[in-house]
Parts: C-alpha cells; structure tokens; sequence
C-alpha cells in the first residue's frame, strides 16, 4: 500500500474530530472519502498531510512512516493535499501559482511542465501573468489541481474539489482525475457527490461523526443503506 | 532656487522614511506584526557604528574602527538584534500558542524590547548627540544653484538600490514568492512545502539590514547619533506606510518620500513649530478621504497565522 493510515486519532481540544480510522491507498487506486457535513473528513486529510497533528495511530506513505513528519518533508516525498475551497493565491499571477507547486523542487524539467499545464489548459496559459483573482471558479480548481501535480505526487488528496462547480466543469475535473489515475497517480477523494465519487472510486470509506462505519469496494458501498442514512439522519 | 533645496532636503529625509517604512510594511504585510523594535534597532544600529568608530570593541578586542567599518558593523548588529526579537517574541509565542497574531503579546513584548534597547543605549552613551565624522561631510556638487552634498547622493543611490533589490526579491524569486502566498495565505503555503517557521526570520533579516541602512544614512547625512534617534524617524515612518498603504512596497516608498518633503517644505513655509501639525493633519486628511492608504487594498492582516 502506499497509504496506510492506522487507528488515527485527531482532536481539536476536547473534540475527537477523527476516532480510531484506518485507512488505506493502494499504487495508482482511487479511493473515496464520503460522510456528512462535519463528519471528519476534511479532518482526516489535514491530519495525512500533517497540517494537524495525530493524537494516536500512524500514518505510513510510500513505506516509510511520517506520522510526526512535518509538511514540506510529506510534500516532498509526494504527498499533496489540494484543499477545500482551492487556496490558490489570489495576489499571485497564475504562473506564479504554479511556481509555488513546484516549491519544494529543485530539478530541471519544471519549465516542460508548465508548457504542458498550458497545452491542457488553455485559459490558464492566456491569463498565465495575470493575478489568478481573474479566473473563474472551474478555471481555479484547475488551477489548484495544477499546482498539486507540480510538486510530482504519488499520491494526491483532493478535498470536495467538484464544490461550486457548474456541472460541465463537475465533469471535467472527474475526467481529469480519471486521466491522472490512468497515467500512474494515486487519489485520495473527499466529495459530496457521492454518486460520481463512488462511480470513479475502487473503494470508498464512509466517515461517520469522526468514525469509519462502512468501507469496502465502491459497489457494495453504493449499495448499502448505510450511507442514505449518514447522510440523511446525520447528527 | 531655495525651494529646489528643500526639496532636495526632503527627499533625502524621505529616503530614510522610506527605508523604515520598508521594513515596517514588510512585517505588517507578511507576517500581521507591528514591529515596535524597528526603530529602536534603527537607533543601535547608528549608536553601535559611532562607538565602534570612537572606541572600538569592548575589552580592546578592537581598536577604534575606520568609519565605514564601523557602519558595516552597525548593519550586522543591527541585523542579529532583529533576529534575537524574532527569537524572542514571534517564534516563542508561536511555538508556545500556535498562532502569534492572534494576540497582542507579540506586540506588547516588541514594545517591552523598544524600552530594553533604548535604556540599554541611554545608560551606555547618554541622551546627548554624538558626533560621526567622515571625511565626506564637506563635499558637495553644485546642481544648478542648489547644494547636493556627497552623502546625500550616496544615500539616496543606497536607498534607490535597496529598493530595488527589494522589489526584485519579492517579484522574481523563490524565496520572495514564498513570502507572498505566506502574506496572502499562510496555511496553503504550508501546504505547497513551505517551511513558514524557517522562512519568517528572513523577514527579520532584511528588517535589521534596513534599518541598519537607515542608521547609516543618518548617522553618515547629519552627522550626529543620539539615543533618541529612532522615535521621531519611526513616527514618521509609520506615518508613512499608512499613508501608502499597509503592505505595499510601493505605498511605503511614496509614502516616506511625501512625509519627507511635507515635512521640509512646511519648516521651510511656516517654520518649526508648525512641523507636527502639518505632517500628521494631512496624514489624518488623507486617511479619511482614503482609509486604505494610496496604494493599500483592505484585507492586510485578516487570518494570519
Ligand atoms: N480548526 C478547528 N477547530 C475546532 N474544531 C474543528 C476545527 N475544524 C473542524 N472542527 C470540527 O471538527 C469536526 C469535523 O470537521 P471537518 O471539517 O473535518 O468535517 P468535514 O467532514 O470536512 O465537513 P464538511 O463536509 O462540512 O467539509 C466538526 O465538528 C468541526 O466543527
Ligand atoms: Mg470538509
């Protein structure tokens, strides 16, 4: 496994915001994430990442243990984390948004790498000097994704990377993880949109106020009465 | 032609408002920290380079050191006491509590090292000026009527390249990128790899480098040091930034110049008692017609940290 996440505990003072999860990424699988509005899951992420600290369990990623690693070294062992609610520099041009992607890089080849971004997406190539304020919420979550996949990840952590978007953006940024995936990645994926989540997804672990209640292939979890009830008699 | 000279005169004290309201700004704009140690560093760092040129080093380690030798060292002490405050205020708090900005300790302990660094001076060298002698103090060009002394062209060449470097830093490099998304967005630099613990004290370098080259500019312009230095200069400079816009290099720079000939042009126009009423009516003017500062944009210092 790539990922593998431990009875992982994380608390924000006297909240267990995350109890007791294991998880678990395979080389080039997408896995989902599912729950309801507060369950945890943008918890769950953070604290892979290393933003917030674990207060039990372990995290393993590419078959070293980084459960007390700090961000920049889980970065760069190719672990990203593209936030909810984008986070792209908004005062920074769009070419500097990717630069910063590439932050923790020191190697040559990064220029090639832009000029494909550009290729794919050609509205952030027109608007590459302007502030990335400019964009447009779909253009900006491509732009996020972007910038992740600059710093050469094994593994990429989105978290509800479809919120806000139109639906023809929805599908875009689906078909670009698909692409990604196919091409080697490794995905870890928070989303609301169950159904298009557990479509794209081999497996997916359903959050339940900070506890894992259901995980296993996509099918079998789409099937089950488990996850119409998180959602709708949660809390 | 006398009113050329003023300006002359004015733009050189702006150069030095300027290069305080630099490092002001850059910690407000990047780190949402009001730095009350810039001037007092601003002043040690003068007093430190007329000691070293008077008497040397303590303990006859050194001998009484040529004058630009000894600004060079008031440039280096200056800069470790900026990082012996990051040490001792920014970084603590942070370790301690998570998040410096949200409180005011950092502040108030900022405040507490201005009264350290200046009683320190005061009860080393006295609240009466010192004189700083260079060779340079007499030489002057001739600009179509108007004196420009030696050392003002040098200043003002010093604080254009200070700038310079400045904006090029911040504009086109690594480091200065890092330092941008750090002021816009602390959190999701962290997530692109930035080491924000390792990245603040650069802030506090080139705090101590600008100040100590403000030091150097007075001490070398006016040619006297005196423990008192730092307040007046620091006011203005605050004055400065807001005036510009908090965060901006640009609103700092124009800023410091303005309050600079503001305040030559109205010693020259009403005299010197009307200085303090001039330069802060107009700043009040200003801010009410335009609270952001001329260059400002709202939203400096929201969800730092
Ligand atoms: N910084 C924080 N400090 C304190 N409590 C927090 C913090 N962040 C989240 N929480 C709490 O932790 C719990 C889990 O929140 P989290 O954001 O991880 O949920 P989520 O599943 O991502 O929800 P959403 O679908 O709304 O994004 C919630 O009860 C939330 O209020
Ligand atoms: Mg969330």
């Amino acid at each position: 496994m790539l990922l593998e996440v431990k009875d992982l505990d994380v608390r924000y003072d006297r909240l267990r915001a995350v109890k007791g999860v294991d998880i678990s990424v395979g080389e080039q699988e997408i896995v989902t994430v599912l729950g309801a509005n507060g369950a945890g899951k943008t918890t769950l992420l953070r604290a892979i990442q290393g933003v917030v600290r674990a207060a039990r369990g372990s995290v393993r990623f590419a078959g070293e243990d980084v459960t007390t690693a700090d961000v920049p070294s889980r970065v760069r062992k190719g672990l990203v984390l593209v936030p909810e609610g984008r986070q792209i520099f908004v005062s920074l041009t769009v070419h500097d948004n990717l630069l910063m992607g590439a932050y923790t890089r020191r190697d040559a080849g990064l220029a090639a790498e832009i000029d494909a971004i550009y290729d794919r997406f050609p509205n952030l190539g027109q608007r590459r000097d302007m502030p990335a304020s400019v964009l447009s919420g779909g253009e900006q979550q491509m732009l996020a994704i972007s910038r992740a996949l600059l710093s050469k990840p094994k593994l990429m952590m989105l978290d509800e990377p479809s919120l806000g978007l139109s639906p023809l953006y929805v599908q875009r940024m689906f078909d670009l993880i698909g692409a990604l995936n196919r091409d080697g990645l490794s995905i870890l994926l928070v989303e609301q949109n169950t159904s298009m989540a557990l479509a794209t997804a081999a497996r997916a672990t359903l959050l339940e106020l900070g506890t894992a209640v259901l995980a296993g292939p996509s099918g079998e979890v789409a099937a089950s009465e488990r996850l119409t009830s998180a959602y709708l008699g949660a809390r | 032609m006398l009113i050329l000279q003023q300006v002359a005169n004015g733009v050189l004290l702006g150069a030095i408002y300027v290069t305080i309201a630099l490092a002001f700004t850059l910690t407000i704009g990047i780190l949402n920290f009001l730095n009350f140690t810039i001037p007092p560093i601003f002043m040690l760092s003068a007093m430190t380079a007329w000691a070293a040129a008077q008497f040397g080093l303590p303990f006859g380690i050194f001998g009484p050191m040529p004058w630009t030798v000894a600004l060079a060292f008031g440039i280096v002490v200056a800069i470790l006491a900026s990082l012996l405050v990051e040490r001792l205020t920014f970084r603590y708090l942070k370790v301690r509590y998570g998040d410096a900005t949200e409180h005011a300790i950092p502040l108030v302990s900022s405040l507490g090292f201005l009264l350290v660094f200046q009683n320190g001076i005061r009860m080393a060298y006295g609240t009466e000026p010192h004189r700083f002698i260079t060779p340079l103090g007499d030489m002057s060009l001739h600009l179509g009527g108007i004196f420009i002394s030696l050392p003002q062209v040098l200043s003002l060449a010093l604080a254009l390249i200070i700038v310079f470097s400045l904006s090029y830093l911040l504009k086109r490099t690594r480091t200065g990128r890092a330092l941008r998304s750090i002021a816009e967005n602390p959190d999701a630099a962290l997530l692109m790899g930035v080491d924000v613990a390792r990245i603040v004290p650069v802030i506090f370098i080139l705090t101590g480098l600008l100040c100590g080259i403000a030091g150097s500019i007075f001490a070398v312009n006016y040619g006297q040091v005196y423990s008192g230095m730092g307040d007046e200069v620091g006011n203005k400079a605050i004055a400065g930034m807001v005036l510009g816009g908090m965060g901006s290099i640009w609103g700092a720079i124009v800023g410091g110049l303005l309050i600079g000939l503001v305040e030559t042009m109205s010693i020259y126009l009403f005299g010197g008692d009307t200085v303090q009423s001039v330069v802060w009516g107009l700043l009040l003017v200003a801010l009410v017609l335009r609270p952001e500062g001329l260059f400002g944009h709202h939203g400096i210092g929201k969800g730092k940290f």
